[in-house]
């Protein structure tokens, strides 16, 4: 196993992790599929309100590549196609049926898997919709499937604020998970690596013959991008793909049953949720479902997904199918009386501004932005935290002149989309987002 | 508490949009967001942002600046007092000292706001609280002596040539009170250099016979024959005087001892970078320890003096303390940063000794660095990005 250490990156004090529990939710009455949430895919809807569709029936597929498609993940009648500004597809909500109805799809074995034709196996993907779920660095699309990538990155657990932990998502499923870095062996001619972090035992001891990489250290050391980049040794090994071990196991469900899988272990968590643990629900849960009775009152901020990545979602919001966190955050957009010079015993910090720095407990965290908008005083965090070593500073600046060619020497595209760099800066600058924005910008073009 | 919320609630329609003021805004805004901090939420992501901000990253320097400012009104007086033969007791010394160096400060605030609003009103942008910062380090490092019309000519000078015109807080490449101070000594040398460092009172009691204003740099650059230490204690400057800094200088550097604490402070809650402060210190150090091997018994008893008198005559302690660790007008890059410590400590040995001109060379050392700052960066760069293995 290499060892990877990550000696930047950052821990975030945050209060309300989920506990290790886990039990069934009931059967949501809809569920929905949530494409303005999935980066770069530009739906083109392929059903109407009123239709019937099967769990696995086609819904949209991306206009950029027809043949990548995105299915249902219920049966029963689509009821709502919500458009949002400028007629964006915001979700396809579909109420269920008391018994769902399956279409069926191809299904594997394991020796038709060593037996089958790689093709096969990537045009069943395809048909199957799961292929999104594989993702190319360093843009995070899903890759061309007439390519084949240098590797296969595998990454278990996520270390962002707060996701569900491996132990508890693949308990019960290894032998599917042994199954899908099979079907990931016949997708590439290079290796598959499996990286887990070095505290997950249950994982590393369970796995270990499957385990290539061992990570140590903060967030986001559990990054494919970041695994990757303090592991790659030629320019060749950046259009790696990778996949996460929750989604491996969708995949390996798909191909093992011939039929769209819809189980997915998510978490509620975050200060304001009071039943904070694991559940087992499906994917395109309504937030409703899997909040209610189990919030506080007052003003909420309800994030699909991480609490440094996710996305801000209306409470009639759906969980999109990259989305396995719903964290809820007071919503912090009350004026703080002399917000900036208390002594903060309580104020969570990366810096050592605050009396915090000795108080070694987590800390309630809102969304307040805490300071006004400055120009960049060269404190020096974000470069003290970014996981690859880039100057997030100063390629903020050759973003803002324009300078293409200089922010890609900076290590643009090495950037893991963290936030860390946007969470540390006093002047409050969206570093993250103008990192994002020209990352996606050049990609546009390129393509 | 309620009472000031009120009152901001009830004006914020004069200076919002529509209202009387409402060009005025910025200036509003920076008063009332040190009482009330903005209720603003994260509109990207990441969702939640650390607690600190520019405006707190600011006053923690303002605090570490605070004891040089009490210290240097009771310098002040002590010195106004001792020359002029009156009583040295705490109260009439500590009177004498804020009206001294109160209207000063003052002056130096006032004016200092006074372009940022102009700036942020026509920018469109909020008051950066960098300005508290310079404003309080300008008449810190003024002589006592200075009339109040050349205060605000040289913070005005500060502010807006060496930094406004940049672009403001963030976008400056000099330090502006050093700017600022170094104006004012170029253009009007009669009221900052030379006999200045006492304020005398208005037309009171004359000078005693015995007092001598002259500073220990101004001795040390003097000094023709025998060890300048020597000639330093002869004159009154025990190693602890100097230490502590009793003696007659600019209103709030010449303690050594407050700039270690002040520095110390700023080092370890990480607002002062420690490789500037101890770069600046090697640099110094290494200087003087190569002008004492220059030194011959024919050669000027200034190559010859203890290396670590440096560090404690003049206000070299106070410029490193917090000057060179401005972060904006230093490089951004670490080894870049120790690189421009060290030859801020060199040149300022070099000035003081070599220039009879300039008695005080951190000044000019620290300005002629932030020239370099963005070239040590540049360089840093360059190699740092050498190792990356090419992504596009």
């Amino acid at each position: 196993m290499v060892p990877v250490h990550l000696k930047k990156g950052y821990r975030l004090r945050i209060a309300g992790a989920p506990s290790p529990q886990s039990s069934g939710l009931t059967k949501p009455a809809h569920v929905a599929a949530v494409p303005e949430r999935i980066p770069f895919v530009k739906p083109r809807l392929r059903v109407k309100v009123n239709d019937r569709v099967q769990v696995g029936s086609l819904l949209f597929e991306d206009k950029r590549n027809p043949d990548i498609q995105f299915l249902s993940p219920g049966g029963g009648k689509v009821v709502k196609i919500g458009l949002g500004p400028r007629r964006v597809i915001q979700e396809i909500v579909i109420e269920l049926d008391e018994e769902e109805s399956f279409r069926e799809l191809q299904a594997f074995s394991e020796s038709d898997l060593e037996a089958a034709d790689g093709k096969d196996i990537v045009q069943a993907i395809i048909e199957g919709g799961l292929w999104p779920l594989i993702r190319m660095l360093p843009f995070r699309d899903w890759p061309d499937p007439k390519t084949t990538p240098p590797y296969v990155f595998v990454t278990v657990g996520n270390l962002e604020p707060f996701h569900p932990r491996p132990e508890i998502f693949l308990n019960g499923r290894e032998d599917l998970f042994r199954f899908g870095v099979k079907i990931l062996n016949r997708l590439t001619d290079g290796q598959v690596y499996v990286g887990a972090s070095q505290r997950d035992d249950v994982v590393i001891s369970e796995f270990e013959d499957l385990i290539t990489h061992t990570y140590r250290g903060d967030y986001p050391a559990h990054d494919a991008g970041v695994l990757l980049y303090h592991t790659k040794s030629a320019p060749s090994d950046n259009r790696t793909w990778y996949i996460d071990a929750q989604d491996l196991l969708l995949l390996a469900e798909l191909l093992q049953t011939g039929r769209y899988p819809t189980r997915r272990t998510v978490v509620l968590a975050g200060s304001m949720a009071n039943q904070r643990q694991h559940y087992q629900t499906r994917i395109g849960v309504p937030l409703r479902h899997l909040m209610e009775d189990r919030a506080e009152e007052g003003d909420i901020r309800c994030i699909a997904g991480g609490i440094l990545t996710g996305y801000t979602s209306s409470k009639d919001s759906f969980l999109g199918i990259f989305e396995t966190g719903l964290n809820l955050l007071p919503a912090g957009n009350e004026r703080e009386v002399l917000a900036s010079f208390q002594p903060g015993f309580r104020k969570p910090s990366y810096s050592r501004t605050f009396l915090s720095a000795f108080n070694r407990g987590d800390f309630v965290m809102n969304c307040n932005i805490h300071g006004g908008v400055r120009a960049c005083i060269a404190c020096n965090h974000c470069p003290d935290v970014c996981p690859v070593d880039i100057l997030p500073q100063l390629t903020y600046k050759c973003i803002l002149v324009e300078a293409v060619e200089e922010s890609l020497a900076h290590g643009l595209l090495d950037c893991v989309e963290c936030g860390l760099c946007s969470y540390v800066c006093p002047s409050k600058i969206e570093l993250l987002d103008t990192l994002r924005n020209a990352k996606a910008a050049y990609y546009k073009e390129q393509a | 508490m309620k009472i000031l919320k009120a009152f901001f609630d009830s004006q914020r329609r004069h200076f919002g949009k529509g209202g009387k003021f409402e060009r005025l805004h910025p200036f509003f805004e920076s008063i009332e967001s040190i009482f009330f901090a903005s209720a603003q939420v994260t509109e990207a992501v990441p969702h939640v942002r650390d607690s600190l901000d520019v405006k707190r990253y600011m006053a923690l320097v303002i605090f570490a600046l605070l004891p040089h400012l009490f210290f240097g009104m009771y310098n002040a007086g002590y010195q106004s007092q001792l020359a002029t033969g009156q009583p040295l007791s705490l109260i009439p010394v500590v009177i004498r000292g804020l009206w001294i160096v109160m209207p000063l400060v003052i002056v130096s605030y006032v004016v200092g706001f006074f372009w940022e609003i102009i700036f942020a009103v026509v920018r469109k942008h909020e008051i950066s609280e960098g300005l508290f910062v310079s404003a309080m380090l300008f008449p810190l490092i003024l002589p006592p002596t200075l009339p109040l019309w050349q205060a605000a000519l040289g913070i005005s000078f500060g502010i807006v040539i060496g930094k406004e015109i940049f672009g403001g807080t963030g976008r400056n490449f000099l330090n502006p009170a050093l700017t600022g101070r170094a104006f004012l000594y170029f253009a009007y040398p009669a009221q900052n250099s030379g006999d200045v460092w006492t304020a005398m009172g208005t037309g009171s009691a004359a000078l005693i016979d015995s007092f001598t204003s002259a500073t220990p740099l101004a001795i040390a650059a003097a000094t023709e024959s025998g060890g300048v230490e020597q000639v330093l204690m002869d004159k009154g400057y025990t190693l602890s005087k100097l230490f502590f800094g009793l003696y007659p200088d600019s209103i709030g550097a010449s303690s050594t001892f407050l700039c270690i604490i002040g520095g110390t402070f700023l080092m370890v809650i990480g607002v002062a970078s420690y490789r500037i402060i101890f770069g600046d210190i090697i640099g110094m150090l290494f200087m003087g320890v190569l002008l004492n091997l220059f030194a011959a018994s024919t050669s000027m008893p200034y190559l010859s003096l203890n290396p670590l008198y440096h560090l404690l005559i003049g206000g070299s302690a106070f410029g490193i303390a917090y000057m060179t660790t401005d972060p904006v007008s230093a490089p951004d890059m670490n080894g870049a940063r120790w690189v421009y410590g060290f030859f801020i400590g060199a040149l300022t040995v070099l000035i003081r000794v070599f220039n009879p001109a300039f008695p005080e060379g951190i000044m000019l050392a620290i300005l002629f660095m932030n020239l370099f700052a963005p070239l040590l960066d540049h360089i840093e760069i360059k190699l740092r990005l050498r190792r990356r293995i090419p992504n596009v």
